[in-house]
């Protein structure tokens, strides 16, 4: 079955236009079609264009000039619609509108435990988004081997792709990209790198923080190298950071070398802290070049003694932490079954309203920080 | 104008099945079977219909306006009749056997995903390629569960609804603004087939077959 002919035709057809650029588009009737040019009039992204950019250049052709356009509304090209006078559309043009693409800048990249690489980039220009851009990330031996083309995108947001294997180390890499979009193509810069000079890790497992003793100004952070790196001649360094439950101030602890433990001292007495461990794998295979930091390990939380006694209160033998979130446990549980006819709506609002209380009845506050 | 007549036509279909009288629904809770697969199949409809009108409004804002305007209402051109159309004669519908009522269905949506999943394959921004993939996924669940459906009632499959992606009787669309339009009557399409086939499965779910009945009344010891 033949499809029936369209009603009219717009020139140019699907046009790609610089940002500022003039069109003068026209709407021919088909001639089968019983309308006539003074019956039309356009639209562009469903606003009507004024009469007075139109011009008839015949008695089924009419015209409309747009001047000086804005980049497109949306990339799928700005909708210009030629519309007989009832309203009824006849034919329609997509315009894209916008900018070739500049170069990409700020490429880094990085090695998780030397199995991968992954880069990221920014655009050259904020104007690229008015069209489709394309971005190729490309990688070759230097010297020696063909480009290759990295395929999995948006790894690390939207300007980011992950290589995730058949690397070799030991060997610089030339890594680029190109973007490119219906106005045209840019190349970034060459970065030059060696996967071993690249290379981070998970954070450090297993932190745990205790207290030290009754020392109330002392705290004691242990935890374990990460487990990936084992089998790799590296020596880790860590950096550990600290802050009070609520302030949002981080203290750095940045001289704790190769160790896998650190007291942390002249802290507040009686204060809940939250700490985080992080690992920089410097000197792979004897590179001298430091590493990339990995992510800080998830908040642990501890609070430092208080030498005072408290009616009830809960640290008399030896503070240790456990026994004496276990105790406040068992009070709040106590509380509960008194205050709660049953277990059923346990929730954050009677832990509030058990902590009102606590604060009501108890002199000091002794609280035991939420992990974030 | 024809398009109006077959609308006029489904508005008085919807108006009149939401007369018919309602049987008590049955607790199936557990059993497994035709009835339990019916019913499946109208859930998968209602959340298909919840999700398309996430995936529409977000397609139809990339397509740009008018697309996304309420309104809007562009003539259907010849080319769009590739896409199956759910309305039809009230009589015609009520007329149709299980099988026949399963089998439009199924070929229905075996066309449709086709249709979307050569969509997913141009479509510009990462979001909706993410969203259009979530309801491709969705939506072969709804064509295996008709399937189900159909095979536990005892009927044929219908033969080769697997078409290749790019239909070879229809050409695509010769320009970006009448491929927006194409995008546009798959969309409206859609969106009336899952109306509909909630409508099917509800009739479909009040002629379960006999036997099914009998089991679950003597289980409550009637």
């Amino acid at each position: 079955v033949s499809p029936a002919a369209d009603p009219a035709v717009i020139s140019p057809q699907d046009p790609t236009l610089l940002i500022g650029s003039s069109l003068v588009a026209t709407c021919t009737l088909s001639p089968d079609f019983p309308l006539k040019a003074e019956d039309l009039y356009w639209t562009l992204n469903g606003r009507r264009l004024p009469a007075a950019s139109y011009a008839a250049l015949g008695p089924s052709t009419l015209s409309v000039a747009l001047a000086r356009l804005n980049g497109s509304r949306q990339q799928s090209g700005d909708n210009l619609v030629c519309h007989s006078r009832d309203g009824g559309i006849l034919a329609g043009s997509c315009l894209y509108v916008g900018l070739p693409p500049e170069k990409p800048v700020n490429i880094t990249c990085w090695s998780k435990n030397m199995k991968d690489l992954t880069c990221k980039w920014a655009p050259g220009t904020e104007g690229e988004t008015f069209l489709h851009t394309n971005y190729t990330l490309k990688y070759k031996r230097r010297w020696y081997g063909q480009d290759n083309t990295c395929q999995e995108y948006h790894t690390a947001g939207t300007y980011s792709c992950h290589i995730p294997k058949d690397l070799a180390l030991f060997t610089p890499y030339e890594i680029w990209v190109e973007a490119s979009n219906r106005l045209g193509v840019a190349v970034s810069d060459v970065v030059m790198l060696d996967i071993l000079d690249v290379v981070t890790t998970d954070p450090p497992s297993d932190v745990h923080v205790s207290r030290v003793g009754d020392l109330e100004d002392q705290l004691s952070v242990r935890w374990s190298s990460p487990p990936a790196l084992k089998d790799f001649l590296f020596q880790a360094k860590y950096q550990i950071q600290y802050r009070v439950e609520d302030s949002s101030e981080w203290k750095v602890v940045d001289d704790v070398g190769n160790q896998t433990s650190c007291r942390l001292a002249g802290l507040r007495p009686g204060t809940v802290y939250f700490v985080q461990v992080r690992c920089n794998p410097f000197s792979i295979y004897g590179s001298k070049k430091a590493g990339i930091w990995s992510d800080w390990s998830n908040p642990t939380a501890a609070s430092t003694p208080r030498s005072e006694r408290v009616a009830g209160g809960c640290d008399a033998k030896g503070g240790e932490q456990n026994t004496t979130l276990r105790r406040e446990l068992k009070q709040f549980f106590g509380w509960v079954k008194k205050h709660a006819y049953g277990c059923s709506n346990l929730g954050i609002k009677l832990y509030d309203q058990w902590r009102v209380w606590l604060q009501k009845s108890h002199k000091t506050r002794n609280q035991v920080g939420k992990e974030p | 104008s024809p398009t109006g007549d077959s609308w006029g036509i489904f508005t008085f279909l919807c108006a009149a099945l939401c007369n018919l009288p309602a049987l008590p629904a049955l607790n199936c809770s557990e059993e497994l079977g035709a009835g339990q697969s019916i019913q499946q199949t109208y859930d998968l409809t209602r959340y298909l219909e919840h999700q398309l009108r996430t995936l529409a409004g977000t397609y139809l804002n990339y397509l740009g306006p008018p697309f996304n305007e309420p309104d809007f209402n562009p003539p259907r051109l010849a080319r769009a009749e590739r896409v199956p159309s759910a309305t039809v004669d009230l009589d015609l519908w009520r007329g149709l056997t299980d099988n026949a009522r399963l089998a439009a269905n199924y070929r229905a949506y075996s066309r449709l995903l086709c249709y979307l999943r050569v969509l997913d394959g141009q479509v510009g921004t990462a979001e909706l390629r993410h969203r259009l993939a979530h309801f491709c996924a969705s939506l072969q669940g709804l064509v295996l569960s008709i399937g189900g459906v159909m095979s536990s009632l005892g009927y044929p499959l219908p033969a080769g609804p697997a078409a290749p992606p790019a239909s070879p009787g229809a050409p695509a669309a010769p320009n970006d603004f009448l491929k927006k339009m194409d995008d546009f009557w798959l969309l409206k399409e859609l969106q009336t087939w899952l109306w509909r086939s909630a409508k099917d499965f509800n009739r479909l779910k009040k002629k379960v077959p006999p036997a099914v009945v009998t089991l679950r009344l003597e289980a409550r010891g009637f």
